[in-house]
């Protein structure tokens, strides 16, 4: 193996836990998807474990085994928009050192979520529901009152308080045709 | 170049038959063996002076010497005691198979007792024998295939399998991985590709990206417990039902009878797929209650032949849709459709895929030896460092670990590449907590009953603190082989700690020294031509 590709495995090794996915696969922030993709087989044609499989065991072999975990964890990041505009705001926000590794929710916090989105208290819910049912209809007034209603029971919610907004507006579009 | 006893051979280890491969001066060859035969039926039969016999020679054992003989062996391996194709194989295979410790499963052979790994390694030793006949010295390392979907513990007891038999596993590699860069290699093509793998026993469906160098896999879908040897159990029941009816004695309640109806079913398979119909006729299959041997007779028509077995054709699309969709495609957006596996030559087959995919399926590939010789492909270049072709494979299954109330949570989502690792935090539960047990699972359901468990790791030798004070990282890794590695480290000190790894079904270390001896002990008989 070349001097140089170790001199240079073992420098990125030394500083892959301060890289976010972007400058691990030696790409920009606004790279677009077949760049993402060309620079995975770029970087996995320089570290795959394969190319080394006849190197003896050690700290090289180690370094480029971590890597290349690194540069596919990069790649299942980036290729997927929905993860890759996450990741992009986690690590351009002030946290960024916490966020470099992208993790996602786990299932419970999902449900979480998607418990926060109708509701956590049953009156909440309740009241909540009914406004969906006066949007449905087109009911804007009442469906006003319905969200605020549930806003009482959830002060925080922030779906609550979206509907309520988007309630308010209609309201107000509705009177202008009026 | 490679030392001579340096090489390492490709082994396509198949439910049916297995098929060994070399890369020869620059050329992929299919190693046959003395009798010219470039497969060899995957059977281990214990003669009675202690030597073994393995391949075609020992199939024609499967009926008199029943007992003594193994087939479909990679159906168990990996798998636990308490599962359902364990239960069917003990309802319809004549050898013995019992359950041994922490679940796992054993094959009874007189007064021999044998785990999974271990039959398939006299498998292993055979083909391992073919190429040292063939070369004229001895070879220590391979590549050794699985399908796959194959999960974690099934890729261990394979690997453990390599182990015993006195090989050195460079890699468990995916079939359809294999095929494709059999297909691929050295072609200089870019195309997306479905490798299609109906096996002896098992299904896998394969979407790749290949380019100059590269064999990227997109996505793999599979099932464990669909394959040929399904095909030839509908046979066999339609035969048995027939027989029924007529003579009023059910063949399936004799095991001698059973074997035989196995056998002239997958006959009957092969026949009706090369000329449209079958005849079957099996002499003195059992006496009647007057003790008059009675004969088997049937005629089987291709038209029957398909309505008996297209429910299970539809499965392997459902599974088909599943891969298609994870690699965020559709069946137009392919440019080539490679079939592997002895099935696959069926006409139904053929038509239902060509169909499917609504083109025709690439001609000049061998079902039968692509596995193979893509297992010597990548043998070879995992052994020359100037190798310039790179596989980016996938983990099939999501793996997880199980939380509160027997739920899982997925740490891992199938059709990640690999290798990759991911880590957790897990805090103590109570005062000075001397352990942390994590259960690890692998499947696609968030219930931990319905997932495979792979086994139960337990941390020890950190800190002790108070409840919630100390911190213990988890990483979960699968390696290139698709094989999980657990390790973990406590956060503060950094200070790893001791991993106890009790995968229910496997070999200790010890269990596989000692199988190591006793395969290096044994003799493989050497058979005779298939008639």
């Amino acid at each position: 193996m070349d001097e140089a590709f170790e001199i240079e495995a073992q420098a990125l090794a030394q500083v892959l836990d301060e890289l976010d996915y972007f400058q691990v696969l030696k790409i920009g922030q606004n790279a677009s998807p077949p760049d993402i993709k060309s620079a995975y087989y770029r970087e996995s044609r320089a570290y795959h474990p394969d190319r080394f499989s006849t190197l003896p065991a050690g700290d090289l072999k180690e370094n480029i085994g971590r890597i290349y975990k690194r540069i596919n964890e990069a790649y299942v990041c980036l290729r997927d928009d929905t993860k890759r505009t996450k990741y992009l705001a986690d690590v351009l926000g002030p946290e960024r050192q916490k966020k470099l590794r992208f993790v996602e929710a786990s299932e419970q916090e999902l449900k979480k979520e998607k418990e926060q989105e109708v509701g956590t208290t049953p009156q909440g819910r309740k009241f909540y529901m009914a406004g969906l049912t006066d949007m449905a209809a087109q009911r804007f007034a009442s469906a006003e009152r319905n969200f605020k209603m549930a806003l009482t029971y959830e002060p925080n919610n922030p779906n609550f308080k979206a509907k309520r907004d988007e309630a308010g507006k209609l309201i107000k579009n509705d009177m202008s045709i009026r | 170049m490679a030392e001579p006893g340096d090489i390492a051979i490709g082994i396509d280890l198949g439910t049916s038959y297995s098929c060994v491969s070399i890369i020869e001066s620059g050329k992929t060859t299919v190693i046959p063996n003395e009798w010219g035969e470039r497969t060899h039926a995957s059977v281990v039969s214990f003669l009675e002076d202690g030597t073994v016999l393995v391949g075609n020679s020992a199939k024609r054992n499967i009926i008199t010497n029943a007992d003594n003989t193994v087939y479909s062996a990679k159906r168990l391996i990996g798998r636990f005691y308490f599962s359902d194709e364990v239960k069917k194989a003990q309802a319809v295979m004549p050898y013995k198979i019992i359950e041994g410790e922490n679940n796992s499963v054993r094959i009874q052979i007189r007064e021999n007792v044998y785990s999974l790994p271990e039959i398939s390694a006299l498998v292993l030793k055979e083909m391992k024998a073919i190429v040292e006949n063939y070369l004229g010295h001895e070879v220590k390392k391979a590549v050794v295939t699985v399908p796959a979907y194959f999960n974690d513990n099934q890729r261990q007891a394979t690997k453990d399998a390599g182990r015993i038999a006195g090989l050195e596993v460079l890699r468990i590699l995916n079939e359809p991985t294999a095929a494709a860069l059999a297909y691929g290699f050295g072609k200089d093509i870019t195309q997306k590709i479905a490798v299609y793998d109906l096996g002896g026993g098992t299904f896998d469906i394969s979407i790749l990206e290949i380019g100059k160098d590269v064999f990227e896999v997109l996505s793999t879908a599979g099932d464990t417990y669909l394959g040929g040897d399904d095909f030839d159990d509908r046979i066999m029941t339609w035969l048995a039902e027939g027989f029924l009816k007529q003579n009023g004695i059910d063949l399936r309640l004799n095991k001698y009878c059973l074997q035989m109806l196995k056998e002239a079913s997958e006959r009957a398979k092969i026949d009706v797929g090369r000329d449209a119909s079958a005849k079957i006729h099996v002499e003195g299959i059992c006496q009647d209650p007057n003790g008059k041997v009675m004969n088997l007779d049937a005629t089987l028509s291709e038209a029957e032949f398909n309505r008996m077995v297209m429910d299970l054709v539809q499965r392997t699309f459902k599974v088909c849709d599943e891969a298609l969709q994870s690699a965020k495609m559709t069946a137009q957006d392919l440019d080539a459709v490679i079939l592997v596996g002895g099935p696959t030559r069926l006409p139904i087959i053929r038509t239902s895929v060509k169909h499917y995919f609504g083109r025709d399926v690439m001609a000049g590939i061998d079902p039968d030896e692509v596995v193979a010789m893509g297992a010597a492909i990548q043998a070879n270049s995992l052994q020359d460092a100037k190798s310039e072709h790179y596989l980016l494979d996938v983990t099939p299954l999501t793996l997880r670990v199980g939380t509160v109330g027997g739920y899982t949570d997925k740490i891992i989502d199938k059709n990640t590449p690999i290798p990759i690792e991911r880590s957790k935090s897990y805090t103590t539960n109570r005062d000075g907590q001397e352990r942390v047990k994590i259960r690890v699972y692998q499947g696609e359901a968030n219930k931990a009953a319905e997932c495979e468990m792979l086994g139960e790791f337990e941390f020890s030798g950190f800190r002790i603190g108070y409840r919630g004070e100390v911190r213990i990282e988890v990483t979960f890794e699968i390696d290139t082989n698709g094989i999980v590695n657990v390790t973990a480290a406590d956060v503060e000190t950094g200070q790893k700690t001791s991993c106890t790894i009790r995968l229910s079904s496997g070999l200790t270390e010890d269990m596989i020294k000692a199988a190591q001896e006793k395969n290096s002990r044994t003799t493989l008989a050497r058979g005779e031509a298939a008639a």
